[in-house]
């Protein structure tokens, strides 16, 4: 039961820093569009965290798959294939030159990301709370019952 | 005329057809007998078609026995307005209607065509087409009987009682589309130019028709028509045609680019329009009314348009006192701004802040309001001015110009004598650069290995620098590769005069295209400047090596084929991004007759405010000259460093798109590295809040830039335009080459990332959908039926529109164009300012042999002779000597039955004799006519010096070159899969009906 523990704790650190590297896109973003920020940079610090974004869910995604979560497998798999997708195509990383065009569109994009992460969030955080609280019941049932006996 | 449309009663003549396209061997003038009687009887009321048709019946033969089949052609609109006023007129025994239908007519059947000389055409021979639609008679026996007629029923009883309810609005309304208009006679086309034959002997009786009533009191001649027509023009709303029947009454911008002057009147404190162009000088005022209007809405900026002698803008300088600014949104004082509180405020026009006026500013007003100084400043009378900039608006001092030379010596380069035309071309404007005496000038060349050239100017000779490492490039010299020029000139001297020699013995075929830039980037990026690179052969080696990938034939019609217009690698791209973020603008130069890939060298100009010229094929003795001119000017021309660009508009509008060659840095700062007078953009504009509650929008350009000088400038237009709440207004206020430069810019967009046809389709369509709104405008009022109507300000944007169609960028399929000449056609159209890119896209067409010989003539005159001619073949007269001028090249066609002494004159030969005219060349010689062309292409350069037009000489019946050359560039006329002129109206006309 332990190991189980152990993935969901790695499940919720994962997701976590997924949350936050799609705020931090979203967040670079809208300072683009605020003018607080220029092209250059606003491209250079996305596209540094999209590689280390979809290597992490990737790796997210293959962790359920491994350990046999088919549900939580399922959920996470289209974003993956997506992912892999954008990645073969190219198209992961954001064109600095025609930046102001697609800025509405990537921050869609990762809005709807940002979505689908939390959701994700959601469940590992519940799955944690479901696996840490039976170990701990088992725990005092063996007790108990180490006790009793 | 549409009012004439029969009730389906009223088809007597209709079966009259079938006898005659049951027989195709017909020959031509009886079966156009026989179509007469069917059309004509269309054109009748139901109660006379009897009585007409019995005359009509026998006369035509008569009448139509003289004209040959050329004539035939000539005519093809099948019933043209003043059919309708003709073939009323007679029978229905009213002449009371005459006068009304006839200066309609003339408002646009007779004006344009005034122009074009009928007379001299009709004996021209048309090149080949009577027998093609001879033999095209079989499909005809198709249309009369198709489902459609149908459809065109219906409008009819309403229209017919226009007739009678609005006869004067009559004249303003084209006719209705007669029932040859079906799609399966459309379909049909395809081979031959002369639209429905029902129309050709129709548009003959009419013009003798107008002919006769001509002299008559009531209708006065045309010139009183054409008047009438230009007085109308003003207030008319609906301006209609005849939708595609007579050819020739279809309206031409054969006087080029017209901007709208409505405006200027209205706000003659407004910057001059060559700088800023709306596409309607009115704007809506609310978003429910934009979303009405379906052409772009937004404006065309050419901040740094040259101004003839005597209106150059003035420049202000401030002082210690620091530019008068409106404290929240920015905008620079200009004309509109209003003081109060006895001078000592100012209130903003753009966001009605009231600003205190600074001290040294501060003028008393007089009693009316106004500045007692405001003569002596030009900046609150002039809409454009340039304001000298302090130290605030620089973030580094002021930059020299700079320019950097990226040459490929590799063989291809060396044999075509590019480099030395380069060389040498550099050399003769080193004195002209602008700038002296801080001009700044490197050279690297390339083709496997780089060379840096050290020119220090304590060296008696260029010292050359070899690097052979193309994955780790570094610059072998910290400075001295780029030198003052002043300082350096001997060095540079010997260098340029050593280029062509030092490569001439070079094999190397290779192209380290991208380590180069890299170089260069390196060499540049402490200042910035304007980098030029000479590219004749695909990149090969390193970095950003590019692959053949144009050929693919297979790639056309499929969901990928715009990848073969982007570019393949994203260096470019991101190399483009770095050029721009350090100030370096790229002019590419592209010359090689194999694929280039354009599209990604291209990329490079795109985003740093550059420019694509592309010479397919380069041969130093053909194209040599149009190199020169062009490279002397891209280096001689008045620049601007370091600039980047603003437009501020009135609250409730914000610009939302850009299009033209430039970076965004921020949501509105255009960065423009190098930026000159050669270069427009477009902007579109979108409205924030649901209603606009000003009655006037202003709009603020501001470009901020190094001028050669080393002075830090700002450049400021500013424009007012109406608000307003009326759709009917904001058509008639329309300015056509705005819309078209707009739509222009953004179908090319579209070819970026959809298939080509998916581009041509977002034209049309927005076309239909703007005249179908139009039209529902005005169709319940005026009852139209089946007409089809345009604002007087559009109508020559169907015809723009179809240009755009046929335009290289956008034409055809694989097989139309090559690959690397429509993305280099794409990249030119993107910066062209608008009259520039009216020009490319109806090209100018005059015949010039009656004035070569007329000895009598002088140059002077020629522009009040000389008179263009529709594009189309019909125009083309075997006898004559024509010259087509796109602002690109000039095209001189030499008829087959041209007298031999002109071509003798021209070119001190026979043409018709000499095998291979494509490599004659043109140049004076010592002969009035020859002095005389000369003259003329002098004069039309003139009038278009963005490019040198270099001219092809072109001998009637010569294939395939007169095909492509200039058939293709015939855009009234069909030509391989596209529609021409007329067919191009019928079928937006059908499209607009059909949702109508």
């Amino acid at each position: 039961m332990a190991w189980e523990l152990l993935l969901w704790l790695i499940s919720f650190f994962v997701s976590i820093a997924l949350l936050a590297l799609v705020i931090y896109q979203l967040i670079c973003l809208s300072d683009l569009e605020f003018d607080a920020l220029n092209p250059y940079d606003t491209s250079s610090r996305i596209n540094l965290v999209v590689i280390p974004e979809f290597v992490m869910q990737g790796a997210l995604c293959t962790l359920f798959l491994l350990t046999w979560h088919w549900f939580l497998f399922l959920i996470t798999v289209p974003v993956t294939f997506y992912h892999v997708r954008l990645y073969l195509r190219r198209k992961h990383l954001l064109d600095v030159t025609e930046i102001f065009r697609l800025v509405n569109e990537e921050k869609k994009y990762r809005m709807v990301k940002l979505g689908f992460y939390l959701v994700l969030f959601f469940i590992v955080i519940y799955r944690l709370v479901v696996v840490a609280v039976t170990l701990l019941i088992d725990e005092d049932v063996d007790m108990h019952e180490s006790y009793t006996f | 005329m549409a009012s004439e449309r029969p009730g389906p009663s009223t088809y007597p003549g209709r079966p009259a057809i079938s006898p005659f396209t049951a027989a195709p061997q017909t020959t031509m003038p009886f079966l156009s007998s026989g179509l007469v009687v069917g059309s004509e009887g269309s054109g009748y009321r139901a109660n006379t078609p009897a009585g007409f048709n019995g005359p009509s019946m026998s006369s035509p033969p008569s009448a139509y026995a003289s004209p040959n089949l050329g004539t035939y052609q000539r005519f093809p609109g099948p019933a043209s307005t003043q059919l309708i006023s003709s073939a009323n007129g007679p029978p229905t025994g009213q002449p009371v209607l005459l006068p009304p239908v006839l200066p309609s007519t003339g408002q646009h059947v007779l004006a344009p065509p005034g122009s074009f000389h009928p007379q001299p055409q009709i004996p021209s021979v048309p090149m080949g087409q009577p027998p093609q639609s001879l033999n095209l008679q079989p499909p005809r026996g198709s249309f009369p009987s198709s489902p459609l007629e149908s459809s065109f029923i219906a409008p009819r009883p309403a229209s017919q009682s226009s007739l009678h309810g609005y006869p004067t609005r009559q004249a303003n309304l084209v006719s209705q589309v007669p029932p040859v208009q079906s799609p399966p006679f459309l379909a049909h086309q395809g081979g031959y130019v002369s639209p429905p034959p029902l129309a050709a002997p129709v548009g003959l009786s009419s013009r003798e028709q107008m002919q006769h009533t001509g002299g008559g009191p009531p209708v006065g001649g045309i010139q009183n028509l054409v008047e009438e027509f230009q007085s109308l023009s003003v207030g008319s709303a609906p301006g209609s045609i005849d939708p595609g029947l007579d050819f020739k009454a279809l309206p031409r911008p054969l006087d080029g680019d017209v901007a709208p002057s409505s405006l200027a009147n209205m706000y003659p404190l407004n910057c001059h329009l060559r700088y800023l162009r709306l596409t309607t000088s009115a704007i809506p005022n609310s978003q429910s009314l934009l979303s009405r209007w379906h052409f772009p809405l937004g404006v065309v900026i050419h901040p740094l348009a040259k101004a003839p002698d005597g209106e150059e803008v003035p420049i202000v300088n401030f002082g210690p006192t620091g530019i008068i600014r409106c404290r929240r949104c920015r905008t620079y004082v200009n004309p509109y701004v209003t003081f109060t509180d006895g001078g000592r405020k100012w209130r903003c026009n753009i966001c009605s802040l009231l600003n205190d006026v600074p001290g040294e500013y501060f003028a008393h007003l007089d009693a009316t309001g106004r500045r007692i100084d405001i003569d002596q400043r030009p900046e609150l009378t002039k809409g454009s001015v340039e304001f000298v900039a302090p130290t605030e608006y620089m973030v580094r001092p002021p930059m020299p110009p700079l320019y950097f030379f990226l040459i490929d010596v590799s063989i291809s380069a060396v044999r075509s004598g590019m480099l030395e035309i380069v060389a040498k071309t550099i050399k003769s404007s080193l004195d002209e650069l602008p700038g002296f005496p801080r001009t700044q000038i490197g050279f690297l060349t390339f083709d496997s290995m780089l060379h840096f050239y050290n020119l220090k100017s304590s060296l008696s000779q260029p010292q050359m620098m070899v690097v052979s490492d193309l994955d780790d490039i570094f610059v072998p010299l910290p400075d001295d590769l780029l030198v003052n020029l002043s300082e350096s000139r001997n060095v540079v001297d010997v260098f340029l005069d050593s280029l062509p020699s030092m490569f001439q013995e070079n094999l190397n075929v290779e192209s380290a295209f991208g380590p180069a830039l890299k170089a260069a980037f390196m060499v540049m990026s402490q200042l910035g400047g304007k980098l030029l690179i000479f590219q004749s052969t695909l990149p090969s080696l390193g970095i950003g090596r590019l692959k053949l990938r144009g050929d693919d034939p297979r790639a056309y019609g499929t969901d990928k084929e715009y990848a073969i217009r982007i570019p393949e690698d994203p260096l470019y791209k991101q190399m483009a991004a770095d050029f721009s973020k350090f100030q370096i603008g790229v002019n590419v130069y592209a010359f090689s007759d194999n694929y280039t890939d354009i599209a990604s060298l291209g990329t490079l100009a795109k985003y740093t405010g550059g420019q694509v010229y592309y010479y397919p094929g380069f041969q130093s003795s053909i194209h040599g000259e149009k190199l020169k001119y062009e490279l002397t000017r891209d280096l001689t021309r008045e620049t601007a460093w370091e600039a980047v660009m603003r437009i501020r508009c009135g609250k409730g509008v914000r610009f939302t798109t850009y299009h033209g060659h430039f970076m965004l840095r921020s949501t509105d700062l255009l960065a423009l590295p190098a930026v000159d007078c050669d270069k427009a953009f477009a902007m579109q504009l979108s409205l924030e809040d649901t209603l606009l509650t000003t009655q006037t929008l202003y709009f603020q350009v501001a470009l901020l830039y190094t001028s050669s000088s080393g002075e830090r400038r700002i450049r400021v237009h500013t424009a007012a335009a109406p608000v307003v709440t009326d759709l009917g207004e904001m058509y008639r206020q329309a300015d056509t080459g705005a819309i078209i430069s707009l739509f222009s810019r953004l179908a090319i967009e579209k070819t970026l990332s959809y298939k080509l046809e998916d581009a041509r389709n977002f034209i049309q369509q927005r076309i239909v959908k703007a005249l179908r709104e139009y039209r529902n405008l005005y169709a319940v009022q005026h009852r139209l039926g089946g007409r089809m109507i345009y604002p007087e300000s559009l109508q020559f944007l169907l015809l723009y529109g179809l240009a755009l169609y046929k335009s290289v960028p956008l034409r055809g399929g694989y097989a139309d164009a090559q690959l690397d000449e429509r993305c280099a056609a794409g990249y030119t159209m993107m910066t062209l300012p608008v009259a520039a890119l009216l020009k490319l896209l109806y090209p100018r067409l005059i015949r010039i042999d009656e004035y070569l010989q007329n000895a009598s003539m002088k140059i002077d005159d020629f522009g009040k002779f000389s008179k263009s001619l529709p594009l189309a073949m019909q125009s083309l007269d075997s006898r004559g000597l024509y010259i087509y001028d796109d602002g690109f090249r000039f095209i001189l066609w030499f008829g087959k039955m041209l007298s031999s002494d002109i071509a003798v004159n021209l070119l001190g030969m026979d043409l018709s004799t000499f095998p291979d005219p494509s490599k004659v060349s043109l140049s004076e010689r010592d002969n009035e006519m020859s002095k005389k062309l000369i003259g003329i292409l002098k004069r039309f350069r003139e009038s278009n010096p963005y490019y040198y037009q270099l001219p092809q000489l072109l001998r009637q019946g010569e294939q395939p070159r007169e095909a492509f050359l200039l058939f293709a560039n015939l855009l009234e006329d069909q030509s391989c899969g596209t529609s021409g002129y007329v067919d191009w109206m019928l079928q937006l006309h059908r499209q607009i009906q059909q949702s109508a």
